[in-house]
């Protein structure tokens, strides 16, 4: 007889008389990975929530290990022993991870703390998976890989039998995803649970037993193992398919031709080789970084001006630099987080990079009103009346992505642009990265995991530790060593397309 | 729609607005007995704040001051466990109830009521609820669903062996054939009194009802069966209610797989685990909205009452919202029905019950009778 771990019967759910769930159903049986695919994120924090915790409900059921633990009629006092691992880290900062798997467990007695027990305790779980990591080593000190490590091991140390894993691929490189999904099938063979929120249909295909589809805060629903095949997830995607299947098409007629207007040389001391390349008017390429530390070094290098790396750019020709270049955009790593003024009202909001090309922005209101009345029929006019806290994701990436166009740069280098979006808003910066490109304006993304910037990349530079850079042309694209989101349509494309 | 179903709509809407006074009186209650508990916690608080006062100028008595720390605690701790919270739930669990929600479980719950003669009016509801009449009003109108009409049961069989052995005279053996399986399927819908059947009778009258089907479709609809060999044997002996099967086949086959082009795959699905049977009828049908999906559950969670029957203008999903009823009915709200469905992917209904096999093991046995 099969074991079920967890259960969510006809949840229906309110934060602040807001209904955040609706009859969300869901299973999950003992020593499953079951993947979780959100449409659109609403719910999906109210979904954690629950599994954390038990606020009271206003119907339905939830279960964990067959036993009730929360319903409308009573929960149960305390939180549930459910493992969560998200992009924002759990552990300590300040105390080592034997620490924080051993230490800071419920049910932990010892009055005297021997670091030696603790590291001889962890030992054996590390082997266990393959994992070299100091167990006297400070967790601020670990990698993000190293991180989620840790956390799924201190869940397994405190006997938690459901862990869940959110958007993994947009914190960690392809190898260290690879690494992960070996650990998780390790422990789903020992009957551990787990709940893996991805975004991107291969990541599901690779890992899940099942997968969900979320959407609205209820589960539309739940793919069995024998639909757990790429046509059959594909073709839920299949508007997102559709719009890059026709940008591809469109594409491929329409050679790029444009000059190269920006070229970066650069030394990163963890690269082999220093890191170069050149990037045409209209251009997207993508910077892949398989290594963490190159990653950060790079972001440092976009976004510090007292770096320690050395970095020279080339634009249009002429010496460079990043930092108050408004030749230059840098669209940050979760924009509608780290890029929105709160104080600011919407239309300062979207003129904050004007004051190059328009010297007396800031003097006159005239312009800002032009400029009002111009992008109101676009951006819609009660965006303009609301404090920009409280507009829409969507329009907050509409506000964003506008503001760049009206700065009208040469080229934007984005990080991670598609991080922490669901598929609705995925689709939209979609949109809004190609009406970029559609203006000539060369893009440069710089990524982690390929996640949807392949749909959108001429080429792709792959840059690991200690290893030469590897470049690949968009006819190339079908070469490409894993199973990447979009890499289907470049091997069904017939491969003579191409913008360069 | 009888008079006796009249009868009860009318009595259902009386109790939904007496429930609504209940409702706000217990709000009206819990607000002032809140202040009062306010009032006596300060009042507590300025008493102990004053004994401090007089501890610390050396004229008080420490004893006292703690007497005083303990009592708040434990008054504060009484009113709020005891007194606050349950009547702040009574509230909660009846305006779930004016929202369309399940009364069934109130009981249960041993909740406050006011005043005996409201708590009798709820006890009325409950038993009106849980009542055998109110269980065949849902089950004749799940015989209604399979046979549309009022037919005498032993001339429709009569009829139908005469049709078969004239067929099988004539050498028409698909014509006999279809003629039998018509007979089996109207005994088990009509004939077969008890209210609860095993697994394995009612996924025989599941084939039997495929095979009719299959005559009209041919190759083009196919069933198929999911179960684990080693689980077979407990689940086929579990318990459920007569006719939640066949219902939900049918409209999987009405609304989902007719509609589609090519074949049309349905299956069944079972899975047992220690406390519960879960079953699942799938198609790779034509599915539906994320609206129609919407409505269908809301459906599913809130028209418990005779009331939300044949409702002028209503349609759709009433088979589905019959057989939850019963399944309600019988076991209780935790257990039920739930529909997943994407346009154009198919849709499946997935049954959660409990893992009975003997019919003693029933929580509401009562409603059987």
């Amino acid at each position: 007889m099969r074991k079920e771990v967890f259960r969510m019967e006809r949840v229906t759910y309110r934060e602040n008389d807001i209904l955040m769930l609706e009859d969300f159903s869901l299973n999950i049986w003992e020593g499953e990975i079951m993947g979780l695919i959100p449409v659109n994120s609403y719910g999906l924090n109210s979904f954690i929530d629950l599994l954390a915790g038990n606020p009271p409900l206003e119907d339905g059921y939830i279960y964990y290990r067959e036993e009730i633990t929360n319903s409308w009629k009573s929960a149960k006092r305390g939180n549930n022993r459910i493992t969560i691992i998200r992009d924002r880290t759990s552990l300590v900062e300040g105390m080592t991870v034997a620490d924080n798997i051993f230490v800071l467990r419920p049910g932990f007695r010892k009055s005297i703390i021997q670091p030696a027990v603790l590291e001889s305790q962890l030992e054996p779980f590390l082997k266990e998976i393959g994992i070299r990591l100091s167990a006297r080593a400070y967790v601020d000190k670990l990698t993000s890989f190293e991180r989620i490590v840790v956390e799924l091991l201190k869940g397994i140390v405190a006997g938690h039998k459901l862990i869940l894993l959110s958007e993994m691929s947009t914190l960690i490189s392809g190898d260290e995803l690879r690494k992960l999904y070996g650990i998780i099938r390790h422990y789903a063979a020992q009957g551990y649970s787990f709940i893996y929120i991805g975004s991107h249909f291969e990541d599901i295909l690779q890992l899940c037993d099942r997968a969900a589809l979320m959407s609205n805060g209820h589960i539309e629903k739940v793919l069995q193992p024998r639909e757990m095949e790429t046509e059959n997830l594909r073709s839920l995607f299949r508007e997102y398919d559709k719009m890059v299947r026709g940008y591809l098409e469109h594409k491929k007629e329409k050679k790029n031709t444009g000059k190269y207007i920006c070229q970066v040389y650069s030394e990163i001391e963890e690269m082999a080789e220093p890191l170069q390349f050149r990037v045409r008017q209209g251009e997207c390429l993508v910077i892949q970084s398989l290594d963490n530390h190159i990653y950060r070094a790079m972001l440092q290098l976009l976004l510090d001006e007292d770096t320690d790396y050395y970095w020279s750019m080339l634009l249009d020709g002429k010496d460079a630099k990043i930092q108050g270049n408004r030749k230059i955009a840098v669209i940050q790593e979760q924009c509608t987080k780290t890029m929105i003024f709160p104080e600011m009202n919407y239309i300062d909001n979207l003129c904050f990079n004007l004051d190059k090309r328009i010297r007396n922005v800031w003097i006159t209101s005239r312009i800002r009103r032009s400029v009002r009345q111009e992008y109101g029929t676009i951006l819609g006019k009660e965006v303009f009346a609301a404090p920009v806290e409280e507009l829409t994701e969507k329009q907050k990436y509409q506000m964003i992505y506008t503001r760049i166009l009206l700065q009208k740069p040469e080229v934007v280098f984005c990080i991670q642009p598609f991080k922490g979006a669901d598929l609705s808003h995925r689709m939209y910066i979609w949109e809004l990265l190609e009406q970029l490109l559609e203006k000539g304006i060369a893009v440069v993304i710089l990524a982690v995991n390929l996640a949807d910037t392949l749909s959108l990349a001429d080429r792709l530079i792959c840059i690991d530790k200690d290893k030469p850079q590897k470049e690949y042309d968009q006819r190339e694209f079908t070469s490409i060593p894993i199973l990447a989101p979009w890499l289907h349509l470049y091997r069904e494309l017939p491969r003579d397309g191409g913008r360069n | 729609m009888d008079d006796a179903e009249k009868r009860k709509m009318e009595e259902d809407k009386t109790l939904k607005k007496r429930v609504q006074q209940i409702i706000q009186k217990l709000h009206y209650i819990s607000n002032r007995v809140l202040l009062l508990f306010i009032c006596m916690i300060l009042f507590m608080v300025f008493q102990m704040i004053y004994q401090l006062g007089l501890l610390l100028s050396g004229r008080g008595e420490v004893f006292l001051l703690l007497i005083l720390i303990a009592g708040t605690i434990l008054f504060a701790g009484v009113f709020w466990t005891k007194i606050f919270l349950p009547y702040q739930q009574s509230e909660r669990m009846l305006k779930r109830f004016l929202d369309g929600y399940s009364m069934s479980d109130y009981g249960e719950l041993g909740l406050p009521i006011l005043t005996p003669n409201t708590a009798d009016e709820i006890q009325k509801f409950d038993e009106l609820f849980r009542s055998p009449q109110m269980f065949d009003l849902n089950k004749r109108q799940a015989q209604y669903l399979a046979l549309q009409n009022q037919i005498n049961p032993h001339f429709l069989y009569n009829t139908l062996e005469s049709i078969r052995g004239e067929a099988l005279i004539a050498g028409l053996d698909s014509v006999a054939d279809m003629t039998e399986a018509l007979a089996t399927f109207f005994r088990y819908t009509i004939s077969k009194v008890e209210n609860l059947v095993s697994v394995e009778e009612e996924l025989e009258n599941c084939k039997t009802y495929f095979r009719i089907q299959q005559y009209r479709f041919g190759s083009r609809l196919q069933l198929h069966f999911d179960y684990r060999e080693e689980e077979w044997e407990e689940i086929k002996r579990c318990r459920i209610p007569k006719l939640t099967l066949q219902p939900i086949l049918e409209n999987s086959i009405i609304h989902g797989t007719e509609l589609k082009i090519g074949t049309g795959n349905l299956r069944i699905q079972f899975e047992r685990t220690e406390e519960r049977l879960i079953i699942r009828i799938s198609d790779d049908g034509v599915g539906m909205d994320e609206s129609t999906l919407w409505e269908l559950n809301k459906k599913l969670r809130k028209d418990n009452t005779a009331a939300s029957y044949q409702q002028p203008g209503e349609k759709g999903g009433i088979a589905l919202v019959n057989v939850n009823n019963r399944i309600h009915l019988i076991f209780g709200d935790e257990y039920g029905m739930h529909v997943f469905s994407i346009q154009g992917e198919g849709t499946d209904v997935e049954i959660v019950l409990p893992g009975v096999t003997s019919d003693r093991e029933i929580k509401n046995r009562g409603v059987l009778q």
